[in-house]
């Protein structure tokens, strides 16, 4: 299953090197546990930067949205197995 | 003189950038599809189709496992889903690709300058002066690999090649797939050229295979041995090319130009700028068909102001719904680069030919490039509209395309997507 969403997470992150690692996403309230990080890239959306984590637990893919002006995580696509 | 060239090419790229974001498409057969879903509002799950029932779309990219079950590039994602039930159809996502893109290239950028980006997945590397002989080619070669894995990604593989020209590097990496290393030192180049088939070779497509086979030429010790006067009678000079590159010779050079590069990225200066859409569903109506092509002339005009350039040549297409289609371009000697300009030229085109039956796709695109901009146009009207360009482009830069559109344009919403064919989410 494959979605599309638009959703507001809370993200437990840390930073090393000047880069940020999320750790735990709470999303409708239930936490989920980051196992990887596969996929961090950028893109232009007006004028500012937004960033992408695509990051995985052994169950699901979320691909999480970082917009660095505000700090605001959004959830924007999630994929489940089967 | 004989250089040392280096060729990387990604192995099913779209679909390795996937798998590399996502593990749990990992060891499947996925499919890249043309179209991008749409974007979602807050609060908003819209639920992807990964079936491909109802899809017009066809396939960009297949990813390794599915290559092995006989699903091909561009293929219709119908007839791939029946080749390969399980295919996992997954919509393109032009963005990232292209910062990865960008992303190897400046990796490649650190061990030359002399590097050409020479589609979305390959470039050239020119690494004669860097390198001095084939054996530090190739650790300059594993050299890149291992960045590739740091910074890409371990999912994300290439092939690699290396020869003494591009042509001959770009046959020596497709020769081992994926994550090949394929090494042809100038005393290798014909070995490498008679292990393979006449159109492997980059620049000999089946047509041109075909009339070669009708002269009695099957192999390219045949092609080799074809007196050049017959060769230059039947082809002109694309004979002599076709003599040359059979001896495993190539006079093209690295073009690596910064200057007008996709985002900074080094690119050779665009031949054209083009852009088509398929059409969310057939149409038999000529508003419905001029508002796309409206609406496509404008980012191509858009595109070309911010390169500044302007063109002298306009290609209008269109595809019917049973395939068929039709293409014809119009030269002019003052150059343009007026989204609605460019439009009404294509209109003509199109406008012609078309009589109603249903519209699968239209399309345009802008050679003939110029750095001049156009002579000031004597109209009034018409040196209303060429101050108000720059104003509307800053705009566009600022808050990314889509912030203007023109009156007639409102009701026309383009879908992004990743074609195959045209890379053109850079509008
Ligand atoms: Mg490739």
């Amino acid at each position: 299953m494959h979605e599309l969403l638009n959703d507001p997470i809370d993200v437990l992150v840390s930073f090393k090197d000047n880069r940020v690692f999320p750790h735990t996403m709470r999303w409708n309230q239930k936490d989920y546990k980051i196992k990887d990080v596969n996929l961090v890239h950028s893109a232009r959306e007006g004028s500012k930067r937004v960033f992408f984590f695509s990051v995985s637990d052994s169950n699901n893919y979320f691909k999480l949205k970082l917009d660095p002006e505000v700090l605001e995580w959004r959830l924007v696509e999630l994929y489940t197995d089967g | 003189m004989d250089k040392i060239i280096i060729h990387i090419d990604m192995n099913s790229y779209f679909a390795s950038v996937e798998q590399q974001a996502n593990p749990l498409l990992r060891g499947k057969p996925i499919g890249i599809t043309g179209k991008h879903g749409s974007i979602a509002m807050s609060g908003q799950r819209i639920k992807v189709n990964t079936d491909g029932v109802h899809d017009r779309s066809v396939i960009t990219t297949a990813s390794m496992e599915a290559k092995l079950l006989g699903v091909k590039t561009a293929m219709s994602t119908w007839e791939a889903r029946k080749i390969c039930p399980s295919l996992i159809l997954w919509p393109g996502d032009p963005h990232k690709y292209s910062e990865i893109t960008e992303r190897f290239n400046k990796i490649y950028n650190d061990f030359t300058t002399k590097v050409e980006a020479f589609s979305v997945d390959e470039s050239f590397l020119d690494v004669t002066e860097e390198a001095g002989d084939y054996f530090t080619a190739t650790f300059i070669a594993q050299m890149i690999r291992a960045r590739l894995r740091a910074e890409c990604g371990e999912h994300i593989t290439a092939s690699i090649g290396i020869g003494p020209n591009k042509l001959m590097a770009k046959l020596a990496s497709e020769s081992m797939k994926p994550n090949g290393l394929t090494v042809t030192r100038p005393e290798d180049t014909l070995k490498l050229l008679d292990s393979r088939e006449l159109d492997d070779l980059c620049g000999i497509g089946p047509r041109i295979k075909q009339r070669l086979n009708m002269l009695g030429v099957e192999t390219f010790k045949q092609l080799r041995e074809f007196p050049l006067d017959s060769l230059e009678s039947e082809f002109n000079r694309y004979g002599t090319w076709l003599h040359e590159a059979a001896h495993g010779r190539d006079s093209n050079v690295i073009q690596s130009s910064t200057v007008h590069g996709l985002r900074g990225m080094s690119t050779e200066t665009p031949k054209s700028y083009g852009h088509s859409y398929t059409l969310p569903r057939n149409t038999h109506d000529k508003l419905i068909v001029k508002r796309y092509l409206l609406g496509l002339a404008d980012k191509v005009a858009w595109r070309m102001r911010r390169d500044n350039f302007a063109a002298c040549r306009i290609t209008a297409f269109i595809r019917y719904g049973d395939f068929s289609s039709h293409a014809e371009q119009r030269t002019f000697y003052i150059p343009t680069n007026d989204g609605h300009k460019l439009f009404q030229v294509a209109w003509q085109i199109i406008g012609n030919c078309f009589a109603g039956e249903p519209v699968r796709l239209v399309g345009l695109s802008a050679s003939k490039l110029t750095h001049k901009p156009g002579q000031q146009s004597l109209f009034k009207k018409e040196q209303k509209i060429q101050s108000v360009l720059p104003a509307l482009d800053s705009l566009q830069h600022r808050y990314g395309t889509g912030v203007w559109t023109r009156g007639s344009l409102v009701k026309t919403h383009f879908k992004q997507r990743s074609s195959g064919f045209h890379f053109d989410h850079l509008v």
